[in-house]
């Protein structure tokens, strides 16, 4: 089977699951009993200075500008119109800024901070791993220990610990946030300087704890790989150690690469928590703030960007899979 | 094969190699278990000995002490093998001992694996495997240089070249055993270890690779075999002359045809009267003993007689 057609195929099957997960997306909010809009008029009539015919005239407006007085597969068709136009409504809460802008001002701070968590935890992780699993003796044992207890540390657990070590005991770090007080997000290197100093804890705390859960799948599947009769065999014809290594590496990497796609979709649901314990100003506040208040297009918008971003990265790593063991791409074709 | 000839033909051939006193062990438990037991072997140009005995008796033990890469647990304790003027250590009591001998493999002494259905890294097209192995000794040699030798291999063993762009799990086990059996001696190694390189094949494909093997020493693409099997039927068809294994010694060899009629030790004896005859007596006498009819269709006439090697050709 050619790479292209199990590209097509591939993206075949993931376009599939991003229309489910887009009316899912769409669904699963209106499914909670009660109206978003009864909530922002019932805020509002609390402070007494709302009259009935006020509350009612609001009330009338928000429904017809939220299009909830239309019936359900309109309000379906309006939404993918919306979403697939780029537009994802306007916040309840925070009416009437835009969820674009909402997002557009949480959404680089989560990139920057999830993104190399993801890359050079996946490759510091595998290469930890590997080397551990070739060095062997004290070297691995104690890669591994360290390693294992990582990896079963929940994402959480390590932010407060680093928070309470480098921020409340030591000092080392700012306690919370993604800039001083005072400052305006720009472009300038006393900008970046200073947001630089509040970004270490949130990255580390991702990225400590991704190394560790790689580390100790790389260090399994390198010892297993390290026994195959195709390593025998290279020693037994005088190929170099380097050479073999790579051989190992490649085929180890395979389940790997399976599981970074998955490792992804937990790395973004315990980014969002990690977010909160930081006051770090990303995606994940931008949610739990937006479920505290029923800021339901708010809550729409994140749970769509987290779901594409899962989908294109696990389609990303199945195209790589692809790429790097021709066995899939047969097996896709039901070739022998 | 004229087994009769293999003996005087021997005598006229130079030695090829001398392996001396090996010892090897199991380690790494509370007690160490030996597994080779002080073996010495002697080996003609153009010699093909086949090397019989149970499971378990230290043939494939042996097998890669001779071809240096015993790897821990295994450890081979001393022995030698004198090869081409040179006096090789085959111990392996650490790590630089494997670096050492690392220029002999491929190209001294050579390995026919006996797991060659999975000897290939399955994310590896052959053709990468094997600049991967002409580059082991000479990092000079070109992808296309090695592609052309591979290629002229191939057409001179009438073997499909386009098996040299598949991957291992695109070839048929027949076919990867006999891709690897060209792959491993690429390098013309003067001595090839063929570990029980036919248990896991067909009956045709068997032939093929026998076949395969028998004229490769003719074309003097390596000087000499050392054929380990339990399989003692392919070993009378392939080998020269034959030494019996027991528990980690030599306990008899001799020219093929000699040890097969007139074995000495009561070992040989034991394990000749192991191998199933599947001729018409035999089974016969198979259904008279299970109380069934012995008189139904079974097989016509006694196996055909082994296809003969032409030692004189060679």
């Amino acid at each position: 089977m050619t790479l292209g057609r199990y590209i097509a195929r591939k993206s075949g099957w993931y376009l599939v699951a991003l229309v489910a997960a887009v009316s899912l997306n769409f669904l699963l909010p209106r499914l909670v009993p009660g109206n978003p809009v009864d909530v922002i008029v019932s805020n509002l009539a609390r402070g007494g200075s709302v009259t009935g015919e006020q509350q009612k005239a609001i009330y009338e407006g928000f429904v017809a500008e939220f299009g909830l007085d239309a019936p359900l597969w309109q309000q379906f068709l309006t939404y993918l119109g919306k979403v697939f136009s780029g537009d994802l409504g306007t916040s309840f809460a925070n009416y009437p800024a835009s969820v674009n802008d909402l997002i557009g001002q949480a959404l680089p701070w989560s990139i920057a901070v999830q993104l190399p968590a993801v890359l050079i935890g996946w490759i510091a992780g595998n290469l930890v791993g590997a080397i551990a699993a070739f060095r062997g003796g004290n070297w691995d044992r104690s890669v591994f220990t360290s390693a294992l207890f990582l990896s079963a540390m929940p994402y959480y657990c390590l932010s407060i610990l680093l928070l309470y070590g480098f921020a409340v005991v030591a000092g080392i770090f700012p306690v919370g946030g993604a800039y001083s007080l005072g400052l305006t997000p720009e472009f300038s290197v006393e900008f970046l300087w200073d947001a630089v100093s509040y970004y270490w804890l949130p990255f580390l705390s991702l990225v400590v704890v991704f190394i560790g859960g790689q580390a100790v799948g790389m260090r399994s599947m390198a010892i297993y790989e390290l026994g195959g009769d195709y390593v025998n065999y290279a020693r037994a014809m005088g190929i170099r150690d380097n050479r073999i290594t790579q051989y190992i590496f490649r085929n180890a990497m395979l389940p790997q690469i399976t599981g970074l796609a998955l490792a992804i979709g937990t790395l973004v649901g315990g980014a969002l928590i990690t977010e909160l314990v930081f006051s770090y100003p990303g995606v994940g506040t931008l949610l739990f703030n937006a479920i505290t208040q029923n800021d339901y297009p708010v809550i729409q918008a994140v749970t769509l960007i987290i779901t594409v971003a899962v989908l294109v990265a696990n389609f990303l790593v199945e195209i790589a899979y692809g790429i790097i063991d021709p066995r899939i791409r047969a097996a896709s074709a039901g070739e022998k | 094969m004229s087994h009769d000839d293999a003996a005087p033909a021997r005598m006229e051939r130079a030695v090829l190699a001398r392996a001396h006193d090996i010892r090897c062990v199991y380690g790494g438990g509370e007690e160490d278990f030996t597994a080779v037991d002080g073996v010495s072997l002697e080996l003609g140009e153009g010699e093909i000995l086949g090397l019989a005995g149970e499971s378990g008796c230290g043939k494939t033990t042996l097998g890669n002490a001779l071809a240096m890469i015993a790897t821990p647990p295994l450890y081979v304790l001393s022995g030698t093998l004198e090869i081409d003027g040179e006096s090789i250590d085959l111990s392996t009591l650490s790590v630089a001992d494997l670096k050492r001998h690392r220029p002999y493999r491929g190209r001294t002494v050579s390995m026919l694996p006996q797991g060659a259905m999975n000897s290939i890294s399955p994310t590896l097209r052959i053709r990468s495997l094997v600049h991967d192995v002409m580059r082991a000794h000479d990092p000079r040699v070109s992808r296309d240089e090695a592609l052309d030798l591979a290629r002229d291999r191939l057409k001179m063993l009438e073997m499909p070249v386009r098996v040299l762009d598949s991957y291992a799990h695109q070839l048929s086990g027949g076919m990867k055993q006999r891709m690897i059996t060209v792959i491993s001696t690429l390098q013309n190694p003067r001595l090839l270890i063929a570990d029980e390189p036919t248990s896991a094949l067909d009956v045709s494909s068997q032939r093929m690779l026998v076949e395969m093997l028998l004229a490769m020493v003719e074309h003097r693409i390596m000087s000499g075999v050392v054929f380990v099997t339990h399989d003692l039927p392919v070993l009378s068809q392939v080998s020269d002359r034959l030494a019996i294994m027991s528990a980690g010694r030599i306990v008899e060899t001799g020219p093929t045809r000699r040890l097969v009629e007139q074995p000495e030790h009561d070992y040989t004896r034991t394990l000749l009267s192991s191998v199933l005859d599947p001729s018409r007596e035999t089974w016969e006498r198979g259904r008279r003993r299970a109380g069934l009819d012995a008189g139904a269709a079974g097989p016509a006439a006694p196996a055909a007689p082994a296809p003969e090697k032409e030692v004189g050709a060679r």
